[in-house]
């Protein structure tokens, strides 16, 4: 396990430093100035004069080697330096967001794992019965909708029509329900259509068939045969999901202000904020590197044949 | 008999979770409101500091009502007094005269002295404004500065001494310029989340006389759809930037919501480029372009401008040709094109493409589509060029026969910035080829006149030049639109700029 975790790291290391060149050099190859989008942020034209100067206060005016050095020094001191739309420090923000992201990404997966789980088990056990063919159907629809419009239809009958929250509402308990039932339907959907596969899958082998010929009771061999065996493909599906969950979601933190990295990141690429960005893709190969690793070692526990 | 009891429990597990996520943030959840003096509304914007200085924190410090420059603007885009009563141009020396009685929020009058200092701090930190380094500043008794702006005379320092990020903070007295910098306004900070929501209360120790309001929270809402629904439901009073689809909205109920909406200075035009379009199809294009068809396409977002500026400033008076498709067809025969097969001029066998380069922001995309469609029925064909960025592509290579680009056109109630930046010789949106020496040597003029009604007629005389040759055209305004519970008034309805909010006189 020992040589494991550091084959990882050194694995997490190479990919890091190829992947914040990389982003670095896209960026400076990509059209647009962070300083002039810094001084015309309000649609204020500025001279020729004015932008060269901030540019050159910006720094944006040597070489691109000798920024990418720099940035990457300060990284290694623990500086993730500051950013080009503020002046502000990058890390708290990045902190920050993350933070919030977090909390909003485990409750919208605790909400869907809630509610998957059992209905596609239910759907898969029941298999063409009238249950069946209502989950199927649920599940596809909260697939298919977009996050934007599950957002602002909770919205409405939620706040508007039953008066049950604000729509005013941020920071809280209250303020993370909605923007986490946003993100757990269209992922419930997902994860009970691949729980029932799973799940049917399963309960074909023939080891499930012996078992009920031996009397097995039907809700034992479910709870501790099926959905044992099933629990492997499910966790690595879930790990998959809390990556792309811990980019963000804009759509869904821009309608219910909820300050997350998501929002951040997007206001950043629209800033070329340069500093802010490269923190992000530090930080999200971090978690896809280390999620990966997790996911495989749980995998392995819970499947030691594996 | 387990089963239900499960379900029991669920049931109730969700019940308290609901009543648990109840109102706390945003008033009531029953959206009912609140019966206090607060004054609840939604920003769309929201910034790290309120460093009035710097960045354009000003703008936002200026809407929270909690600081004053010593200028402001009026309806008609005028600078009136503020913290100042006037400032009085001679040659190159400015006399500018404090107003008696004002004060920081801390009781600390405003003097001459921390005036200078506040703006020789704006110059450092605010490259924008670094300019007013360069000026000589002096105190001259209890109430005047003088500012001699050296060999140049420099007639915009009365406009440009109004801009918000002028405010004046209490230099000595503040410690925390991001979070709770002392300033002059009628409000003053009480809670302020960087980039998130912000709470004022009143400033008891207002130099201007009595604030109507105790305080008001701005809630940061970038979403058009919260808006309306927050609107809806009780929890916000007005707001502004109103969406074209929450218009609609608002005015099948004018007993619930008062509407205002004004053109406001940011400004939807096109570059037409002489380099590859030659006098006729400019002129045939700007007779083909329904700016008012487009407005009203805008669903009220958008006014047709008549010229880059408000039509309430003096310097917006001049004349623009009405659409006359017929005429512009009869331009392009003339000039030696022929309807094709297909509906389109062509000469020499070429057909008329002009390429439209735009970016998707400020409603250009539907204004690039619009202009293609007006084009093509009087048979000028158009291809579409979306680019991100457009300063570091078709602004930076000229590659375009129409640009579309959206920009603040009056940024100080004065007509020299937009007329430096789009039409003097080697300006940087100066990108379509226009030369004219009259017109530079107006500009010329323009930038040493210091009387008012003097600059007014020099910049319709540009601007009309502009017009004349088939440069640019001028498309739209957007609207300076402000939605309102009945009884809400004194939240910038009727200004044009974007950087008033809050006053003492607002009323809930």
């Amino acid at each position: 396990m020992k040589k494991q975790i550091a084959k990882r790291i050194a694995e997490l290391i190479v990919i890091l430093i190829v992947l914040s060149f990389l982003t670095f050099l896209l960026m400076y190859l990509a059209p647009g100035d962070p300083a002039e989008k810094r001084l015309s942020s309000q649609g204020v034209a500025v001279t020729k004069e004015v932008l060269q100067a901030e540019q050159e206060r910006m720094g944006l005016l040597r070489p691109f080697m000798v920024r990418y050095g720099e940035w990457f020094g300060g990284i290694l001191h623990g500086d993730w330096g500051v950013s080009f739309k503020d002046d502000m420090p990058v890390a708290p923000k990045l902190a920050a967001g993350l933070k919030n992201t977090t909390i909003l990404a485990l409750a919208s997966l605790i909400i869907s794992l809630i509610v998957s789980v059992p209905l596609g088990i239910a759907s898969a056990v029941k298999k063409n019965s009238i249950l069946d063919h209502i989950v199927r159907l649920l599940s596809f629809i909260g697939n298919a909708l977009p996050n934007f419009l599950i957002s602002v239809l909770l919205m409405y009958f939620l706040c508007i029509q039953l008066n049950l929250f604000p729509v005013v509402a941020s920071g809280s308990v209250q303020g993370l329900c909605l923007p986490a039932l946003s993100l757990a339907i269209p992922m419930a959907g997902r994860f009970t259509r691949q729980i029932r596969t799973e799940t049917m899958e399963q309960l074909e082998q023939e080891y499930v068939t012996g078992l009920r010929t031996r009397g097995v009771r039907e809700k034992d061999i479910l709870i501790h045969n099926v959905f044992h065996n099933a629990s492997g493909h499910i966790f690595t599906i879930v790990a998959l999901q809390i990556g792309t969950l811990m980019g963000g979601s804009v759509v869904i933190e821009t309608i219910f202000r909820w300050p997350g990295i998501g929002k951040l990141v997007m206001d950043s690429i629209n800033a070329r904020d340069y500093p802010t960005i490269m923190g992000f893709v530090l930080i999200m190969g971090t978690i896809y590197v280390v999620i990966n690793f997790i996911s495989d070692v749980l995998y392995h526990v819970l499947d030691p044949r594996v | 008999m387990k089963k239900k009891l499960v379900v029991l429990f669920l049931a109730i597990c969700m019940t308290l979770s609901m009543a648990a996520c109840g109102s706390k943030d945003g008033g009531s959840a029953d959206g009912s409101g609140s019966g206090d003096n607060i004054l609840r509304t939604a920003a769309s914007f929201a910034y790290p500091s309120l460093d009035v200085h710097k960045e354009y924190y000003g703008w936002y410090t200026s809407i929270y009502g909690l600081s004053e420059a010593l200028f402001k603007f009026d309806e008609n885009a005028v600078a009136v007094d503020c913290l100042a009563e006037d400032a009085v141009a001679d040659g190159t020396t400015w006399t500018i005269t404090l107003k008696d009685g004002v004060c920081f929020s801390n009781g600390d009058p405003l003097t001459p002295d921390m005036v200078i200092k506040n703006i020789q701090r704006l110059a450092k930190v605010n490259e924008r404004f670094a300019y007013m380094g360069d000026f000589d500043w002096k105190a001259d008794g209890d109430n005047k500065i003088v500012v001699n702006t050296g060999k140049d005379v420099y007639p915009m320092l009365k406009n440009d001494l109004a801009s918000p990020e002028c405010g004046m903070i209490d230099l000595d007295a503040t410690t925390d310029f991001d979070k709770d910098p002392i300033c002059t306004g009628p409000f003053v900070i009480t809670e302020f989340n960087p980039e998130g929501d912000v709470t004022v209360a009143r400033n008891d120790k207002y130099w201007g006389g009595d604030v109507k309001l105790d305080g008001a929270v701005f809630y940061y809402m970038q979403e058009d759809d919260p808006k309306l629904m927050a609107m809806q439901s009780g929890e916000i009073d007005c707001y502004n930037s109103v969406s074209s689809g929450a218009l609609e909205v608002y005015e099948k109920d004018p007993d619930k919501y008062h509407v205002e909406s004004v053109a406001g200075t940011r400004l939807q035009y096109y570059i037409l480029n002489e380099n590859r379009l030659d006098d006729a199809v400019r002129e045939a294009i700007n007779l083909t372009v329904d700016k008012e068809a487009i407005a009203d396409y805008l669903k009220g977002t958008v006014s047709a401008a008549n010229s880059p500026y408000p039509d309430s400033t003096a310097y917006s008076k001049v004349s623009i040709p009405a659409v006359d498709t017929e005429k512009a067809k009869k331009l392009l025969e003339e000039d030696g094109y022929t309807l094709n097969s297909e509906g389109i001029y062509e000469k020499d066998g070429q057909p008329l493409k002009v390429n439209i380069a735009y970016y998707a922001a400020r409603s250009l995309d539907t204004l690039a589509v619009l202009m293609q469609e007006q084009l093509k029925a009087v048979g000028i064909d158009s291809y579409l060029t979306v680019e991100e960025d457009p300063d570091s592509t078709y602004i930076a290579t000229a590659d375009f026969d129409i640009a579309l680009y959206c920009m603040i056109s009056d940024k100080c109630g004065d007509p020299q910035y937009f007329i430096d930046s789009t039409l003097a010789d080697g300006a940087y949106y100066n990108v379509g080829g226009f030369e004219s020496a009259e017109c530079e040597e107006m500009i010329q003029q323009l930038r040493t006149e210091v009387d008012p009604d003097k600059r007014a007629d020099l910049a319709n005389k540009i601007i009309q030049i502009a017009i004349d040759d088939n440069a640019f055209g001028y498309v739209g305004l957007f609207n300076h639109t402000t939605v309102m519970k009945p009884g809400v008034s004194g939240f910038a309805e009727k200004i044009p700029f974007d950087f008033y909010g809050i006053d003492a006189n607002t009323v809930k």
